[in-house]
């Protein structure tokens, strides 16, 4: 067998098994990262979360969504510290050292929430430590798709657009993944499919960036045209991508940041152990797709020359 | 050799202008295409209610309009040359491939912003009448659609050469463009929404989008033409 | 560089055109003397369209090289282009202008000196004067091809390339083309791609037959055998592409 044939397999099986093994570990070491909090009401029905965090709460109807949690609360300019123990349209009752307090509605004027460990594990944060690994990898091979179509304008050598098509490929799977555990995450955390927000747009855009590359090449009959309009296409969606990226950010956005150092040890290391095994997976399908395609191409050769 | 090229290039986009005014193919289809979409969007915003303030929108409305006339009018403008092989005579004679490029994306502009020229006016006729606008801003979005219309005309132009030769040759085009152009809609759009509505806050924004709309423009310009002796040649 | 005699009009070394394993030309070596005609023959596929475009400067060989008048197809392209002409089966020409302006296009793309005076020159000697005003959409196919071959004369090129020149061609569209060829033959070389073998062999001087991008045969007209040369031919049409 091939070495590198051999070398995607070794991948393959040590990347599936980071894999599974960050698969475990975000279940049953890791803690939900402590990312961003969204904001809007809409948003605060889906809210289902453990750990510490703070939110800021405007208005009291909102801390239905809060009992059980410890909350400060400011009305009518004096501050309560104490447990949600009810929460309606008309007012809260807190549970503090002093008994139990309830504040009108009315008097309201705004609540700190933080947040304890009564509340139900937030599952859906946990896709976390896989949607970012492969959306970060889908950039990773864009960037090789460009690069080797650098390559092939600049050497007209059909390996190269080969190796771009493949690189285009994998690219378009990574995206999928990206997209499908992002639309996920969406319902869970807004409580919306989709939202047109920036890095979804974004993202949107550069899917339909890789589609057009696959429309373009299908369209085109000679196999050398085909190869360098696809190249040239590869490298202006590439240039086209970041610009995107950086434009849609002047849309206001909600989509979360991991701020840095916010990742507990457990935590970083079950994301750097996905990381890993997923670059490795990446790799092994690159290289694997890549032995299909070399193999296809002897046969063609062998059939050209059996004809001869 | 720069004179002959000034040459080369006046002359290639001469014989565009004499061909466009003989025919007013492009001219013509995109104009009507464009009145079409206003009836289009008559429909679409027919069922907004009394509150719907259409100046919020048509920025947008506008733009649409823009970047779905230009694919007609680029793909239309590719097909000229490649019908007879006219652009393989081209290639044979003595001309480097970037001159025969800009004279492309020249002509192509010219053409685009005589149609927008003319769309405005008809959308502000049909969709703007009694609304509050500001004149002094409002002057600013010749900026916008030159600027704009560069940026179209230059990778739309590249692509066009692309998409007129494969199969589907529209499908191709809009699949490639619109994805691709989407960093400068977005910037166009906010320029010329901004000098719609016209307050002083609204200035700021103008100018983020106009240099955003201009950035793109000098990225994917001198990315389109480094690529275009590559493609036109193959 | 146009003073010195040239030995040689082509020069064709090791030309190879591959895209992967397929190869278009593979290895074709040749000579031709200036002043000669040149016709290729060969079935679909076999790589003369390639071979042209590469003599044209239109596409780039992968290996080997080729030189035009002594000019390299790579590095002297420019220089070439000013000293060739293509008359192709398709015109080459814009149907929305009119004849006249069709050549002051290409003569303004060629530099040509008075241009007036070689438009109106060309277009009398293609019998064409009298449509000068008319736009070439409403040319027949014949007119069309005297007017392309007017749009390749232009500029004075040394080598013209035809590119199955006749095809499509009624007999009295051929019969003017045989006239205006026969006129320019002895001070230009040519390089005529042709599946029409008996036209192909009576206006020659060398034949090239080309089968899966290789020379089967080149000989010069008086070593040619008709009987061999139609079965050699014959055989490779069999072949199919390379």
């Amino acid at each position: 067998m091939k070495s590198s044939v051999i070398r995607a397999l070794i991948a393959l099986v040590v990347g599936g098994a980071l894999t599974l093994a960050a698969f475990l570990g975000a279940f049953f070491w890791a803690g939900v990262p402590d990312f961003g909090f969204v904001r809007t009401a809409q948003q605060t029905d889906s809210v289902r979360y453990q750990g510490p965090f703070v939110q800021d709460v405007d208005e009291a109807r909102y801390l239905r969504n809060f009992v059980g949690y410890e909350a400060d609360i400011t009305a009518d300019g004096t501050l309560t510290e104490g447990r949600i123990t009810e929460a309606s349209e008309d007012g809260v009752t807190l549970e503090t050292d002093a008994g139990d307090v309830t504040i009108a509605a009315a008097d309201f004027d705004s609540a700190q929430v933080h947040g304890s460990t009564y509340g139900r594990p937030d599952w859906g944060q946990k896709i976390f430590y896989f949607h970012v690994p492969v959306a970060e990898i889908s950039f990773i091979v864009f960037g090789f798709a460009a690069f080797y179509s650098i390559r092939f304008i600049m050497t007209r050598r059909r390996e190269y657009d080969t190796k771009a098509r493949v690189s285009m490929e994998v690219t378009l799977l990574f995206v999928m993944f990206t997209m499908a555990t992002g639309i996920l995450w969406t319902r869970a955390a807004w409580g919306v499919w989709w939202m047109w927000e920036p890095r979804l747009t974004t993202y949107f855009i550069m899917t339909l960036l890789v589609i057009g590359y696959f429309v373009l090449r299908n369209a085109v009959e000679d196999e050398e045209r085909r190869a360098l309009y696809a190249a040239a296409f590869g490298i202006l969606a590439f240039i086209d991508a970041p610009i995107s990226f950086f434009i849609t950010r002047l849309i206001p956005s909600n989509h979360p940041v991991i701020e840095r150092g916010g990742l507990e040890p457990p935590m970083l290391a079950t994301f750097i152990i996905a990381q890993i095994g997923m670059i490795l997976l990446g790799y092994a399908i690159y290289q694997l797709r890549m032995g299909e395609v070399l193999l296809r191409d002897r046969i063609e050769h062998a059939k050209t020359l059996l004809e001869r | 050799m720069a004179s002959a090229s000034m040459r080369q290039f006046k002359a290639m986009l001469r014989k565009d202008v004499v061909m466009e005014l003989r025919t007013k193919e492009m001219l013509m289809s995109m104009g009507l295409y464009s009145l079409l979409t206003m009836v289009v969007y008559f429909v679409a915003l027919s069922q907004a209610g009394a509150g719907f303030d259409p100046r919020d929108i048509a920025a947008g409305l506008l733009w649409l309009a823009f970047i779905f006339t230009s694919m007609l009018g680029l793909n239309r403008s590719l097909v000229h040359e490649k019908d007879q092989g006219c652009l393989e005579a081209l290639l044979l004679s003595p001309v480097d491939r970037p001159v025969i490029y800009f004279a492309k994306v020249t002509g192509n502009l010219l053409f685009l912003l005589i149609v927008e020229a003319l769309t405005i006016p008809v959308f502000a006729f049909l969709f703007l009448q009694g609304e509050t606008i500001d004149l002094r801003t409002m002057a600013l979005i010749p900026l916008v659609l030159v600027a704009g219309s560069i940026g179209i005309a230059g990778v739309g132009t590249l692509l066009a050469t692309m998409s007129v030769n494969t199969s589907g040759k529209d499908f191709v085009l809009a699949m490639l463009f619109i994805p691709l152009i989407y960093p400068l809609l977005l910037g166009a759009v906010m320029a010329t929404g901004a000098a719609i509505v016209g307050t002083p806050e609204a200035l700021g924004v103008f100018w983020t989008g106009m240099a955003w709309v201009i950035g793109y423009d000098v990225i994917m310009l001198l990315a389109s033409y480094g690529l275009y002796e590559f493609i036109v040649g193959a | 560089m146009g003073d010195e005699p040239q030995t040689t009009a082509l020069e064709v070394r090791e030309l190879t055109r591959a895209f992967g394993v397929r190869r278009a030309l593979d290895g074709v070596s040749f000579e031709l003397p200036p002043y000669a005609f040149l016709s290729i023959f060969g079935p679909n596929g076999a790589g003369k369209t390639t071979l042209v475009k590469v003599l044209t400067t239109l596409l780039n060989p992968t290996s080997g090289n080729a030189k035009v008048l002594g000019l390299d197809v790579v590095a002297d392209a420019v220089e070439m282009r000013k000293r060739i002409g293509l008359i192709s089966h398709n015109p080459l020409l814009y149907p929305d202008l009119t004849a006249e302006e069709n050549l002051r296009f290409f003569s303004e793309m060629y530099d040509v000196p008075d241009a007036r005076g070689r438009v109106a020159e060309l277009l009398e000697a293609v019998e064409l004067d009298h449509r000068r005003l008319d736009l070439t959409r409403t040319f027949s196919r014949g007119m069309l091809q005297r007017l392309s071959i007017a749009r390749a004369l232009l500029h004075r090129p040394e080598v013209i390339f035809l590119d199955e020149p006749y095809s499509g061609l009624d007999p009295h569209a051929m019969d003017i083309l045989d006239g205006l060829i026969a006129q320019i033959r002895h001070e230009h070389t040519f390089v005529m791609i042709s599946h029409d073998l008996d036209k192909g062999l009576e206006l020659c001087s060398h034949a090239l037959i080309l089968a899966r991008g290789r020379i089967v045969m080149y000989e010069p007209r008086e070593a040619i055998d008709d009987a061999a040369f139609r079965e050699t031919y014959r055989s490779t049409v069999g072949m199919g592409v390379a």
